[in-house]
């Protein structure tokens, strides 16, 4: 049996070297083992955010005062198809920052989607569009301060046939731009943008 | 002559009982192994480590069945929420049906889904007469098939929001960061 040398121990004391039973000590780590591997979660669910900016009824005990509207970024996703080379199929991005009806800069992206199937599951990637957002954000995003807790809003625009994969695919990419924020006493990296369906 | 016992010959002129054994195939390997306990242990305490470490308290959240989910980097983690599915043609809040998609798909309009909003209204009354005086967080997690189009999603995410519930998640596979 395996035993634990804790001090050498006095005459006439009861000694301080410990014996552990293996067996009972094997049985109890086999069985963290079993339980764990069984209980384990495997697969890694997450989730993309989306808020749906729905207004409220008017509240008539609050006095209503005018508030500039803030800058969005609206990206406006279609497909474009070659009939004579269906290969250079590509999706064309429409961007523009917009200060309520104000058009601030705007932009066009273009790009094959980078498509990665494992298994059944499609991944689907857009760097162009994330690359360019990241650099216009740098530029013309109204939250960039650290200590600011807002986060710049990006509207998706998209027509109805669109696949889902793809919708999660650009949602994906207007995410990928991260900024630092406080958090009390951390600073941590979010993302830049939160973003909502344009659903007209 | 003496007679003597069967066997082999070989060497057997040689006074050694060593030689005479592995001669006559007697010193085979033992067949009970040693085994080192120390290393064993070690072995155990790491996998428990990290077994432990990648260990999540919160469970599965269940995937309906036949609903294959796109997978995104950019992901938060899942939270606690009224589940919205959409397999096939078939809407579930929380596995229980809630109306279908086929009047959208249909016509190709986006348009409101009366079972899932009346599904939903009812959820955050519960929500709200568990809860008096609370603010209800209004979240909802949708799962939808990779492969439905953007109108059936357009309804469901405005469905949703009309019911009281405009902080909508979609619901992916994690994939780890790529490099840029």
């Amino acid at each position: 049996m395996a035993s634990v040398s804790v001090d050498s121990g006095g005459k006439g004391r009861r000694a301080t070297n410990m014996e552990i039973n293996m067996i009972p000590m094997i049985d109890l780590l086999m069985v963290t083992i079993s339980f764990l591997l069984i209980t384990a979660v495997w697969s890694q669910m997450a989730r993309l955010n989306a808020d749906a900016q729905v207004p409220g009824p008017p509240r008539p005990d609050e006095e209503i005062t005018k508030v500039e509207p803030e800058k969005q970024l609206h990206i406006e996703m279609r497909g474009t198809v070659d009939k004579d080379n269906p290969e250079r199929e590509e999706t064309v991005f429409t961007v523009a920052w917009k200060q309520g009806q104000t058009v601030v800069n705007s932009f066009e992206v273009r790009g094959k989607p980078q498509v990665t199937k494992e298994q059944s599951l499609k991944v689907i990637r857009y760097p162009e569009l994330a690359n360019r957002i990241t650099e216009e954000w740098k530029n013309v995003g109204s939250h960039r301060d650290a200590t600011d807790r807002k986060v710049d809003q990006a509207v998706l625009h998209t027509d109805n046939e669109t696949p889902y994969a793809n919708i999660i695919g650009v949602i994906d990419a207007v995410y990928q731009t991260h900024r630092p924020m406080n958090l009390g006493n951390r600073t941590e990296p979010v993302s830049a943008f939160n973003v909502t369906f344009s659903v007209n | 002559m003496p007679v003597h016992h069967p066997g082999r010959r070989l060497m057997h002129s040689v006074p050694l009982r060593f030689v005479q054994k592995k001669i006559q195939g007697i010193g085979q390997r033992s067949i009970n192994a040693d085994l080192s306990l120390t290393s064993m242990i070690d072995f155990l305490v790491v996998t428990v480590v990290f077994l432990l470490m990648t260990f999540s308290a919160s469970g599965e959240t269940p995937v309906q069945k036949g609903l294959n989910l796109p997978k995104a980097e950019n992901t938060l983690d899942m939270i606690d929420a009224p589940l919205v599915s959409v397999a096939g043609s078939q809407i579930l809040v929380d596995g229980a049906p809630a109306g279908n998609t086929r009047a959208v798909e249909d016509s190709k309009r986006l348009q409101r889904v009366d079972e899932l909003y009346n599904m939903l209204k009812g959820k955050r009354e519960t929500w709200k007469q568990a809860r008096p005086g609370k603010e209800c967080p209004g979240v909802v997690v949708l799962q939808i098939d990779q492969d439905v189009q953007a109108v059936v999603v357009k309804s469901v995410f405005q469905t949703s929001a009309f019911a009281g519930y405009p902080n909508v998640s979609f619901m992916v596979n994690g994939i780890p960061k790529t490099e840029h």
